[in-house]
């Protein structure tokens, strides 16, 4: 047990490491585009129409810190970035941390999902198809899952959003509908959220799902070739219990180790997915932030978030694979 | 000796995408309770399908013919194994009244199950037993095979356990439901010699305590000579020669049989070169019509080898080969 607390703990410092060095790449990028934070503002400011002179900005450049040297405003940034503070937007001026928390919690959320949904169908088919010798399923399941491979998650979303216009005059865009879009939370808007969540949740899933089945396909099948399933029918253990216990269990270590991967592509997937609904309250910020308006302090707080997220999962994996495999368990607790 | 094991004619096909590919063909053979019979051939003469053939664990594929008889004498009766068809039906000879071990006893262990769950698993699947008088009769299994420390190796993993140790737990496990019969699949192939020695001795002391019958499958006719009574010999899926273990060693019929024991190293006469069978055993898809050996056999007699495929005819006591040099009334 003690053993196992330590490995935690050593797991979490490392993930933390990772996050802090993470976050020194980003922030280096986030200073290596041309202009800062100070003469954004401004610019932005004049195509508004004011008058600014360098006296300005330099006064701007003092107030925001960027006078500073590089590493302590670096070390300034990722202290407060790990307190969950990220300062202001460049351009919009408000807090980051107010314009992005209930955006990145939703974005997660529907990303984590997605994960769920994925894995909730894809191990039950792939083991499945694994074990079927029936043609026709076997044919039907790669057909669906090319499918899900081939489609791009922009056309499918495109496609929903045609259809659904065409038949129920919705294009069911948005994570909530006009009349919830500002309303503070209530039950009401929590079904609102739920009636429409599901698309998105679908659409990422999708390709996920179809990814995790031939994942799960083929280490089943890699695993139910194996002697010790063999030595274990030799044995008297038949049915349910020798697929489960046997190759289904062994099949489990690889599984998990894929998720944090999966997470990360359905991240990525996310933002444009995200565009085409119109989730403004989802990851299309990240784009609106990067390609737009240019906003490093946005994106940087957007890309931490991210990468905190990935880092977390691959920890939470990490003690899950030392709980369930018994070969990683031991080369820790010994 | 009372009979323990009658097989009849046992045809065995693979259906693949090359087509169907003959794997064992037409084997016959008995076994007593208590007798130790050796089962030697190259790779891929169907030793292992043979065996595997005796609890149908040959995959989905494998089409059984329609003459194989597999009868097992037990106490309660003869059991018809063709006549088993579900997994339910097999679980009574499945770990049961008979056990395998396989050649490699870390692949043959689930990684990530304990040894002791293995164990306790199979003794409830075929016993009536608690899960601790089951964990007391495996952990007694482990100390009886010579595993130190018994209830410790009991909680752990196969890979945390030597070669050697993990085939002693292997032969422990496949003893705990005192099975009528064990098929031992090349059993000390996968370890050092001196292992080997080691799990040969246990496997002959097992016998002699438990009484039972023993199908021993290897390559190696030296071990084979030290463990059993009988020996069959198969070439591409036929027996070509079986008797009694010395005297088909010291007076072996078959030119195969022969060139197997032309082919030991002699250790006693080390300048002697090594005399191989020439060739390579052909791929089951291309079984040479007539004898299956013909295709490698100095001796075979032209326009008859290639033709007929020769029966068993007795050159001895029990002593029995399938090859035309020896049948009665051929014009030799």
């Amino acid at each position: 047990m003690y053993q196992f607390a330590r490995f935690a703990l050593i797991r979490a410092l490392l993930a933390l490491f990772t996050l802090t060095l993470v976050s020194f790449i980003v922030f280096t990028l986030m200073e290596l585009v041309p202009g800062d934070c100070a003469e954004r503002y401004l610019a932005f400011k004049n195509s508004q129409g004011a008058a600014i002179s360098v006296a300005d900005i330099e006064a701007e450049r003092i107030r925001l810190g960027l006078d500073k040297p590089y590493v302590q405003r670096w070390a300034t940034w990722i202290a407060n970035a790990f307190r969950g503070e990220f300062g202001d937007s460049c351009i919009l001026r408000v807090n980051i941390s107010q314009l992005l928390g209930q955006k990145f919690w939703l974005s997660l959320g529907i990303c984590l999902s997605a994960l769920v949904v994925a894995y909730a169908i894809a191990i039950p088919v792939g083991i499945i198809s694994a074990t079927s010798r029936n043609p026709f399923l076997n044919n039907s399941l790669r057909l669906v899952s090319y499918l899900g491979l081939a489609l791009p998650n922009f056309l499918l979303a495109l496609i929903i959003m045609l259809f659904s216009t065409v038949v129920f005059g919705d294009s069911l865009t948005g994570l909530f509908s006009a009349e919830f879009r500002d309303a503070p939370w209530s039950p009401e808007r929590v079904q609102d959220f739920l009636s429409r969540a599901w698309l998105p949740v679908f659409i990422l899933g999708w390709s996920a799902t179809a990814f995790a089945i031939q994942t799960v396909r083929a280490l089943m099948s890699d695993e139910i070739g194996k002697l010790y399933v063999t030595a274990a029918a030799a044995r008297g253990v038949s049915g349910r219990r020798l697929l489960l216990r046997y190759p289904a269990k062994h099949a489990l270590t690889p599984i998990i180790n894929s998720l944090g991967f999966d997470l990360n592509r359905i991240f990525n997937e996310l933002p444009i997915v995200a565009l085409i609904l119109t989730l403004t309250e989802a990851g299309s910020l990240l784009i609106e932030a990067l390609a737009r308006s240019n906003d490093q302090q946005l994106a940087g707080a957007i890309i931490f978030m991210l990468t905190a997220s990935i880092v977390a999962i691959n920890f939470i994996t990490d003690i899950a694979l030392a709980l369930t495999d018994p070969r990683i368990r031991r080369s820790i607790v010994g | 000796m009372n009979r323990l094991l009658d097989v009849e004619n046992l045809t065995l096909q693979f259906d693949t995408d090359e087509g169907r590919i003959t794997a064992v063909d037409n084997v016959s053979f008995t076994l007593g309770a208590g007798e130790v019979m050796g089962l030697v051939g190259e790779s891929g003469s169907g030793k292992s399908v043979t065996a595997k053939s005796l609890m149908k664990l040959n995959p989905d594929n494998a089409i059984y013919g329609d003459e194989t008889k597999i009868i097992l004498h037990l106490d309660g009766g003869p059991v018809d194994i063709m006549s088993l068809h579900t997994s339910s039906d097999l679980k009574v000879i499945r770990g049961g009244a008979i056990s395998m071990i396989f050649q490699e006893p870390m692949a043959s262990f689930a990684p990530a199950i304990t040894i002791g769950n293995q164990m306790v698993e199979q003794l409830q699947i075929h016993t009536d037993m608690t899960a601790k008088k089951a964990q007391e009769l495996s952990i007694e299994m482990l100390a009886r095979v010579g595993i130190s420390d018994a209830s410790t190796r009991f909680k752990q993993f196969a890979f945390e356990l030597s070669g050697g140790m993990r085939q002693r737990a292997m032969i422990a496990m496949a003893l705990s439901t005192k099975p009528k019969l064990l098929i031992a699949d090349e059993p000390t192939t996968a370890l050092d010699v001196t292992i080997q020695a080691q799990v040969i001795d246990l496997m002959k002391d097992l016998v002699s305590e438990f009484g039972m019958g023993i199908i021993f499958i290897t390559h190696d006719l030296g071990v084979i000579a030290q463990t059993a009574d009988s020996v069959a010999v198969m070439y591409l899926g036929r027996l070509v020669e079986q008797g009694p273990v010395r005297e088909v060693i010291r007076t072996p019929a078959h030119p195969y049989t022969k060139g197997l024991i032309a082919a030991l190293p002699q250790l006693d006469d080390l300048d002697v070169p090594l005399t191989p069978i020439p060739g390579d055993i052909p791929s089951p898809l291309e079984r040479p019509p007539g004898c299956v050996f013909n295709t490698r056999c100095a001796v075979a007699i032209e326009g008859l080898c290639t033709r007929e495929i020769p029966l068993f005819t007795q050159v001895a006591q029990k002593h029995q080969v399938a090859c035309h040099l020896y049948s009665e009334g051929d014009d030799k």
